[in-house]
């Protein structure tokens, strides 16, 4: 691709100042996949915001025993006196949005909507996406699900105001047990945004199905490419059985119907089941693009073709694949057959192994390499170690006679901010310093981005290692309050939350640092590592670029 | 293994009498800034803990410092300065081979053990194992003792000082000298038997709870609409506390749980001190199984009149 | 707009209609929250939403109508047109597993503990079903029919016979409209109701989703229709046309499995009215 790239830089530079729409039309009506990139990454960022927020507003709670803070924070919510119960009602709308937010409105739409959109284009040598005003569509549908969800918090949900239902929405708590409009707010919420999603990904596997410039064979594109198409597949397929179980929750609320009700011979183990269906793909489709944006930059600071490529990119497939076949892991304690628990917790060990190959052959990737520690290349060391930590984790809750002592404890809890907010978004991050000179045309600094991976290490590890502890101990999640036993560790963690909450700060310097008096980036700033296309483009790349489709050749190799 | 005291004589149990253990500091609940599991007071408990403790941890142990190890290599060895001029391998099939297989036949040495503790975890109940019917509701518990007299215990968690009032009409925690700690203090516990196979059958009457208690190894969900069953087999004398383990509506923090494991005898004098308290010799004695068998000596207990006691 | 391009994708100008379709959207399900807690604008927000979703994606459809026209759907945005029809029924397939998820549960293992249902299927609340063979038999003819009327279509179209165009289409949109009427009328006269237990809420929600499609479907060929009559599609180029062909088969499929399973073998040996 290299020798690709000088034929290809001639004809970038003739629409160098291609002219772009004005204002309003630019960012209310785009169909410029970039464009639409760069509002899923603002829009990303800001509810990356509240939803950590949030989860401050929680650890303050949670650093002693006691209540402390919810009858504040009921009041912030606009509660007028609230009675004891409206206030514990706060912990309760205070896990749901952030666990929503983080899932539905940071994670997937920075990394799916925000670099998926951005690169995937680009990096398959494509103008812009298949569908770019579907594309628009799925933007905005997101950003209506974020307003349908923060329409929630200040309506009546039970107890108090607002949605308590956690995250997972389960039935009967989400319908007999919560009267009010909050949670009908929250499920449109993701009706909205999964539909958005949906649409996103008939966009993506369209996209690269058939937008593959002349010579980029399937077993060619870069795997951030191959991430999201798997990515999207398993959207496709998952989000719509979400979307029939939170169908049946709100007929079941509003219409009478008895889904989930045992009155009516319903069954509440029928809605864990559709929704973990859903919701255990759901965890890899928030991983997945991080495995590839780790696999591009592990190959570029290593000036190395990825190791293993095709065993790579199918390990992603063969994760995708298993993915749908484990969802009751999540449900070991809800009353299965013992047998039904021994297929679940085999199968679920059966995803250790592609994501060890993934593993594996990053370090290998790396092994014998001219490795440069950029800010990227920290950040995607700092993810394969995190992932690793959080992965191995997950094998021990996969054992369903293990997961009967620590189902629903903080060792839960720590197992997926480990893979979530330790992977998922330290991926985020190195995503960010990777590509960000390329979408804004400044540099960042290289020294406030390693600052900010080393106090976010610090702070996140402090936050959630010690939750391992907890949860052997037995604390359980969804707590607002606590035993004194668990006093210890809980103040590690909200110190670690102080720590971490710093490194974010760190983070807006170093962006305000880059427009203010970041150095212009050039088109090809990480160097010879860096081969796939949109090093071959400007930085920022024109408005549309590829105007002349790049020629892939026959002899390079990702 | 714990032999339950000698049974006591009839004319004791008869009388029905309790006064609520003291629980040992640091036993069937968590311990100050503990790091592990708590300690194991049931056979499955301790293969558990065996099993995370001697087969899980090591093993992710050592495959995260592996991995950690790996990466230090690569930055002191790799890296640009060290290593100019970078190579250019992109296959090993004997490798991949080696980390696709290796990781298989851990997973293998993993699943073994664990399939075995399922396997035991969810052997049936003895047909004459003592039932116990536990249901959630928003947010106490009732235990219901259909094989004593179907009587019922109401278990609210002790209202905790200085805070407000979470209970209405239950005291403060530590207002007994034999109170626990707060947050897992109940008014009334739910007692049972040491020593022999217990059928828990486990529902809920609004939504979803689940009765939890770790140091007895023990999670299963309370549904509406279904009966959830497992056996429980507490080996020692004590009281253990464990939580509401299901997101249950505002004071799902608000529901502990506590068991309290009595002799055979001390467990029917307790029976006795219910209204409607029974004991049925047939059901309470003779249940010889592989689990642990009570020593107790068949119809024993069955002489004792169901005693009107007072209720509490 | 830029430069002059020189591949055949399709580029497109700014475009304010997906807000629109967003706003309508949030409008209604915002609506409908209000209208389902008997909330202030209950009455009218829902309608509210409903109008401006519907116009905006009447917008946007007739713009694709109209970028057909302009040539923009050159062979390869036709291909995305196709993977994109393909994959939205994919997903549309897995909606439906969503339901047939629920029906398979409540019929596999009825609940012992509800008195509505006491452990036999179907529930013992229901006094009698359907009988499959009277008037759902007959709609599953004719929805076999209207699929070899559309097909009927669609080889007229190809071979340049306009007339069989607009006679097969017009033939499917009546075995359409038909079916939804039928359909209708069995609701009304069914002999159990709608929710009150695992029966009522399985079928209805999921005969119900396929009555949705149907409508849906339906309005898809009667757009063809029109177009048809506008001297719209070509034998070569007629992808609207065969979206809702694909969409219309489908439809008819997921009858097929609701027939066997919801219909017959889901009220087998018991009373029927
Ligand atoms: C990004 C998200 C993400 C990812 C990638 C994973 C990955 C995995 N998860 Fe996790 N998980 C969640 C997010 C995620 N999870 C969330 C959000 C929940 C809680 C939801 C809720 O209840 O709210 C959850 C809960 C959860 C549970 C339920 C726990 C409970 O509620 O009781 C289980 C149980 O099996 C589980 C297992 C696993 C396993 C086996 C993996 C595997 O994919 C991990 C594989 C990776 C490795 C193993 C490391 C690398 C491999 C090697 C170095 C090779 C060698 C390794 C071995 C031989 C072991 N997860
Ligand atoms: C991606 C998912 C994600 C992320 C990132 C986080 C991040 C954090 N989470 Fe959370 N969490 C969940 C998903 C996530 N969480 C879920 C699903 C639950 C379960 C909810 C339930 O029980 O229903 C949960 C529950 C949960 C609990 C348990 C509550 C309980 O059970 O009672 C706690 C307690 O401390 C907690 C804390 C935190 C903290 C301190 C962070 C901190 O790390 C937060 C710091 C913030 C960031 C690190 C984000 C910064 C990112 C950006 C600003 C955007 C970046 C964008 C670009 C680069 C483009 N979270
Ligand atoms: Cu009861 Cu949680
Ligand atoms: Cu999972």
């Amino acid at each position: 691709m290299a020798t690709t790239a000088d034929h290809f830089q001639a004809h970038s530079e003739e629409h160098a100042h291609d002219h772009k729409p004005g204002f309003f039309a630019r960012w209310f009506m785009s169909t410029n996949h970039k464009d639409i990139g760069t509002m899923y990454l603002i829009f990303a960022i800001i509810a990356g915001i509240v939803g950590g927020a949030f989860s401050g507003m929680m650890r303050v709670e949670l650093a002693d025993p006691g209540i402390q803070y919810l009858d504040t924070f009921a009041r912030w919510f606009g509660a007028t006196n609230p009675d004891f119960n409206s206030t514990l009602h706060v912990w309760n709308v205070l896990i749901t949005a952030h666990g929503l937010i983080m899932v539905f409105f940071m994670v997937m739409p920075a990394i799916i909507g925000g670099f998926g959109n951005w690169f995937v284009p680009i990096m398959i040598g494509a103008p812009d996406m298949a569908f770019p005003r579907m594309n628009n569509i799925s933007f905005w549908l997101t950003v209506a699900g974020f307003i349908s969800l923060l329409c929630s918090a200040f309506v009546p949900g039970g107890t108090g105001l607002g949605a308590g239902t956690g995250w997972t929405v389960y039935a009967p708590l989400s319908t007999t047990g919560s009267p009010g409009p909050a949670v009908d707010f929250g499920i449109f919420s993701l009706h909205l945004a999964g539909a958005g999603s949906i649409m996103g990904a008939i966009n993506f596997i369209t996209t690269i199905f058939n937008m593959r410039a002349p010579g980029m064979t399937i077993h060619k594109m870069p795997l951030f490419v191959w991430s999201v198409l798997v990515t999207a597949f398993l959207l496709l397929l998952a989000l719509p059985v979400l979307a029939a179980a939170i169908t049946m929750l709100l007929t079941d609320r509003n219409f009478g119907t008895t889904f989930f009700d045992p009155a009516g011979g319903g069954d509440p183990v029928l809605y864990q089941h559709l929704f973990w269906f859903f919701g255990h793909p759901e965890v890899y489709i928030m991983i997945l693009p991080g495995f590839g944006i780790i696999s591009q930059i592990v190959s570029t600071f290593s000036k190395k073709p990825v190791f293993g490529y095709l065993g790579m990119a199918y390990a992603m497939v063969a994760i995708g694949v298993v993915g749908f076949i484990v969802w009751a892991h999540h449900m070991y304690t809800s009353g299965l057959s013992v047998n039904t628990k021994m297929y679940f917790t085999a199968a679920t060990m059966v995803i250790a192994v592609p994501t060890g190959v993934k593993i594996f052959s990053w370090i290998a990737t790396m092994w014998g390499g001219s490795v440069s520690f950029k800010s990227p290349m920290v950040w995607a060391l700092g993810f394969i170690f995190l992932f690793t930590v959080g992965g191995v984790t997950g094998v021990v809750l996969a054992n369903g006679g293990v997961d009967d002592n620590l189902h629903d404890t903080y060792y839960v809890v720590a197992h997926f901010h480990y893979v979530l907010s330790l992977g998922a978004v330290t991926a985020l991050f190195a995503a960010f310093y990777y590509w960000f000179p390329k979408m804004s045309g400044r540099m960042h600094s290289e020294f406030l981005a390693h600052l900010h991976f080393w106090v976010f290490f610090i702070g996140v590890n402090l936050i959630f290692f010690p939750m391992h502890f907890l949860g052997l101990q037995g604390m359980p999640r969804r707590y607002p309050d606590y035993a004194e036993a668990y006093a210890l560790w809980n103040q590690v963690a909200t110190d670690g939350y102080m720590i971490m909450a710093a490194s974010i700060g760190i983070w807006f310097v170093n962006i305000a640092y880059a427009f203010v008096a970041g150095k212009k980036a050039e088109d090809n700033y990480w160097g010879e590592g860096a081969t796939t296309l949109e090093w071959t483009l400007t930085s920022p790349p024109p408005f549309h670029q590829f105007e002349t489709l790049p020629v892939i050749e026959e002899s390079h190799h990702h | 293994a714990v032999a339950p005291e000698p049974a006591a004589a009839p004319a004791q149990a008869a009388a029905g009498s309790y006064t609520p253990m003291t629980p040992t500091p640091g036993i069937g609940m968590p311990v100050d800034g503990g790091i592990g599991f708590q300690q194991q007071f049931s056979k499955l408990g301790e293969y558990g803990e065996w099993i995370h403790n001697a087969v899980l941890l090591p093993i992710i142990g050592v495959i995260s410092v592996f991995v950690l190890v790996l990466l230090l290599i690569i930055i002191v060895r790799y890296n640009r300065r060290a290593n100019p001029v970078p190579s250019k391998t992109s296959h090993h099939t004997v490798l991949e081979v080696i980390w696709t297989l290796v990781p298989v036949l851990i997973l293998v040495g993993i699943a073994i053990p664990s399939i075995d503790l399922l396997a035991k975890q969810y052997k049936p109940a003895p047909k004459d194992a003592l039932t116990i019917k536990v249901t959630g509701n928003q947010w106490f518990w009732t235990y219901g003792y259909p094989d004593n007299g179907d009587f019922e215990v109401i278990s609210n968690m002790l209202n905790l000082p200085g805070q407000p009032t979470i209970n209405n009409g239950v005291r403060e925690v530590g207002s007994e000298p034999w109170d626990g700690p707060s947050h897992l203090e109940v008014d009334n516990r739910m007692v049972v038997p040491v020593g022999e196979p217990i059928r828990l059958q486990i529902t809920a009457s609004d939504v979803i709870h689940s009765f939890a208690v770790p140091s007895l190894w023990f999670k299963l969900d309370a549904v509406p609409g279904r009966i959830n069953e497992k056996v429980l087999v507490v080996e020692k004398p004590g009281v253990y506390y464990g939580q509401c383990s299901e997101l249950c509506g505002a004071k799902h923090g608000y529901m502990p749980i506590a068991v309290e494991a009595l002799p055979r005898d001390k467990y029917n004098a307790w029976v006795l001190t219910h209204a409607g308290g029974a004991i049925d010799g047939q059901k309470a004695a003779g249940s010889e199984t592989d689990y642990l068998p009570g020593e107790q000596p068949a119809g024993e207990a069955s002489e004792a009149p169901a005693a009107e006691a007072a209720a509490e | 707009m830029a430069g002059t391009k020189h591949h055949d994708y399709h580029i497109l100008p700014p475009d304010i209609v997906p807000l629109l379709t967003t706003i309508g959207a949030l409008t209604f399900t915002s609506g409908m929250v209000l209208f389902m807690h008997d909330m202030p604008g209950g009455a009218f927000v829902p309608w509210l939403g409903m109008a401006l979703l519907l116009a905006s994606m009447f917008t946007w459809f007739s713009k694709i109508v109209n970028e057909a026209h302009a040539g923009d759907h050159t062979p390869v945005v036709q291909l995305h047109q196709r993977y994109g029809m393909i994959l939205f029924i994919a997903s549309e397939v897995m909606f439906f597993a969503g339901w047939f998820w629920a029906f398979f549960d409540f019929s596999l293992f009825p609940s012992e503990l509800s008195e509505a249902v006491a452990g036999q299927w179907p529930p013992k609340a229901v006094e009698a079903v359907m009988d499959p063979f009277d008037l759902p038999l007959l709609n599953t003819l004719i929805l076999l029919c209207s699929g070899t009327t559309v097909t009927w279509a669609h080889h007229a179209l190809i071979h340049g016979d306009r007339e069989g165009l607009k006679m097969g289409l017009w033939a499917t949109v009546l075995l359409g409209i038909l079916f939804t009427s039928i359909q209708a009328y069995e609701y009304v006269h069914a002999p159990f109701p709608f929710g009150q237990n695992t029966y009522g809420s399985a079928f209805y929600m999921a005969t119900g989703f396929h009555g949705f499609h149907v409508i849906v479907g339906t309005i898809m060929l009667i757009v063809c229709l029109v177009r048809a009559y506008k001297g719209d599609f070509t034998p070569r180029q007629h992808f609207g046309f065969e979206a809702a062909a694909w969409y219309w088969h489908f439809v008819d499929v997921v009858w097929l499995f609701l027939f066997v399973a919801v219909y017959i073998w889901g009220g087998w040996g018991y009373p029927t009215h």
